[in-house]
């Protein structure tokens, strides 16, 4: 099968440990796949070592068919793969407006995403001069999920997007999650089992820096016994 | 409602407009105060004005320093120990160029900026590989190896040694002695030119990308920005400004002294940005007008315990203002702003609802 992610037996170190000892990701185009996996287990360095900000020595990295070992992150991200980081990472000293500028990748690219972006979070639209750090918590997600999609990224790669949200906000970022899912490839790295179920198409069960299983998401919700012994959910 | 809150353009350059203006008339109000005619302080007679001038040109140089610091630190987050060397290049480039050489102003100043590219190419040489409070350790190493050249006997014909420079010839047309009032102009346009640089560059593209890379370089990274390239050119021309601040010290200055290339000396820079506001611009131009004045009025009527209160006063400043003068006042006044569109927005009828009917 053609993937448009395929991530192959990687090995990342930081510093002197071993974080990832062998992890496989095969993520096909237009699905949104979810890394799963306890507090721990792996699933962000899966997502930075894709990205080339925690490099993995050995293994292989390939988007659409090009591979990515050995670019640096900055070369990465200009192949149309987009970040939102954990933590609603925005820049708390820009204002929403310029938090979206900056990603843009060639001139125009906000200008052109503007009315599809403020479709999904027109909170966002009301709140443009405001300065980052002045967002609440959901507000600061809905713009950390927005500036991924100014340029036109092939792929994103989402980490925890429902971490800290009130059950409504997280409602809406799921809506606005599905509509991305339209545009581009996601992978979700996401502890909130409930939330990774209902959105994700495919799986991946990374424990201990090795990923141990994975295929349909359908299969998984039934597969009780894994759900316990993977995510200690029930 | 949010867009309201945003400054028009008049209201974001109007201070610093007023404040020009005052600069550009206060040799001649100081000299009214005094009883001295504007024809006495165009002729550069001795007096009060002459005088204040001599301190505003400090002022001046004070500012252009420490706005340089602010640039790559205030607003790109790259702690630099080496700062000094920055400033101090091109102040013992233009004295040695100057009385060594002989070489006119203008081409002392081409060599001036040249090796302020050099220097910023040095300082950049670490930076993919170092970060943090490991990059202000190696710029240290960098501006102590200066310091200790300028102040070795081997170079002292050039550089004084631990003396300093002394003797350079000033270019006539800005001798600080004879031409004292043009000195003060062109110091005066070259910190509101570099000032206006810095803004550009600041709200530039670029210059939101440094802020970026201040707040996360992993976010800028990831967005696709080469953050390298951003971080040097933020270096350039902060060393470039410092440079040339060092070039008006040695021409106002009778001695370059070597405590410039000191981290004493880049201490300073940072201290004025404390004072004033870090990653302000703004704050630069403040706390630069308040550290100096603030010694020099202390040392005048306290002797040697100046230096004890001054400490003590800079301490107070960073407890009780902890963003700056300039970066205290910005967010009280945002949130005074803020505050007056609650109350307008809770309140049922507007004053020009009357007028209306």
């Amino acid at each position: 099968m053609d993937y448009l992610l395929d991530v192959q037996d990687i090995h990342t170190f930081i510093g002197q440990y071993h974080i990832l000892q062998g992890v496989d990701v095969h993520v096909p185009k237009g699905s949104i796949t979810a890394l799963l996996g306890r507090n721990g287990a792996g699933k962000t360095t899966t997502l930075k070592s894709i990205l080339g900000l925690t490099p993995p020595r050995q293994g292989s990295v390939r988007f659409a068919g090009q591979e990515l070992r050995g670019l640096a992150a900055f070369d990465v991200a200009a192949l149309g793969i987009g970040f939102v980081p954990e933590h609603r990472a925005i820049f708390r000293d820009l204002t929403v407006e310029e938090n979206l500028r900056i990603a843009e990748r060639r001139k125009g690219d906000y200008a052109r995403k503007q009315a599809f972006i403020f479709s999904l979070f027109p909170d966002l639209q009301r709140l443009i001069g405001l300065s980052g750090g002045a967002l609440s918590g959901g507000q600061q997600q809905m713009l950390a999920i927005a500036r991924a999609l100014v340029p036109d990224n092939r792929l994103l790669l989402i980490d925890e997007p429902s971490e800290g949200l009130a059950p409504v906000v997280i409602e809406h970022m799921m809506a606005a999650i599905r509509q991305l899912a339209t545009e581009a490839t996601i992978v979700l790295v996401e502890q909130n089992f409930l939330v990774a179920s209902q959105l994700a198409e495919t799986y991946v069960i990374i424990e201990e820096g090795r990923s141990v299983q994975a295929g349909a998401m359908r299969d998984l919700v039934n597969d009780k016994a894994t759900i316990h012994r993977y995510l200690g959910a029930a | 409602m949010t867009a309201n809150l945003s400054p028009s353009l008049w209201r974001r350059w109007r201070g610093l407009l007023i404040t020009l203006a005052a600069a550009l008339l206060l040799p001649f109000v100081v000299g009214l105060l005094e009883g001295q005619p504007p024809t006495a302080v165009l002729a550069n007679s001795a007096g009060v004005s002459k005088f204040v001038q001599g301190l505003a040109i400090e002022v001046f140089i004070f500012a252009l320093y420490a706005l340089s610091y602010d640039l790559i630190f205030g607003i790109t987050g790259l702690l630099s120990f080496g700062h000094a060397m920055f400033f101090a290049v091109g102040a013992y480039l233009t004295g040695a160029l100057i009385k060594s050489f002989g070489l006119p102003l203008w081409q002392t100043l081409i060599w001036v900026t040249f090796a302020s590219v050099l220097q910023a190419l040095l300082f950049s040489v670490v930076l993919p590989r170092v970060k943090g409070i490991t990059f202000a350790l190696v710029t240290l190493g960098m501006a102590s190896v200066f310091h200790l050249m300028i102040m070795s006997r081997e170079l002292g014909e050039f550089t004084g040694a631990d003396v300093g420079l002394q003797g350079m010839i000033k270019p006539d047309f800005l001798n600080p002695a004879t031409e004292r009032l043009r000195l003060y102009y062109v110091a005066l346009a070259l910190l509101v030119t570099m000032y206006y640089l810095f803004k550009r560059f600041v709200d530039s593209p670029t210059g939101r990308v440094c802020v970026a890379i201040r707040e996360n370089e992993g976010r800028a990274l990831m967005l696709g920005y080469n953050t390298f390239r951003f971080k040097l050119a933020a270096l350039l021309l902060s060393s470039f400004a410092a440079a040339l601040a060092g070039a008006l010290y040695a021409i106002y200055q009778p001695i370059i002294s070597p405590h410039i290339a000191s981290l004493g000396f880049t201490v300073t820079a940072l201290l004025i940005i404390l004072i004033g506001g870090v990653g302000t611009l703004q704050g630069a131009l403040v706390g630069a007008l308040v550290y100096r004045l603030l010694d020099f009025g202390l040392r005048r009527y306290m002797g040697e315990s100046a230096s004890f209160v001054n400490g003590l006063i800079y301490v107070l400043i960073v407890i009780f203002l902890p963003y700056g003068i300039v970066g205290t006042w910005r967010m009280k006044s945002l949130q005074l702003r803020q505050g007056w569109a609650k109350i307008g927005d809770a309140i049922p009828w507007k004053p020009n609802d009357g007028a209306a009917r």
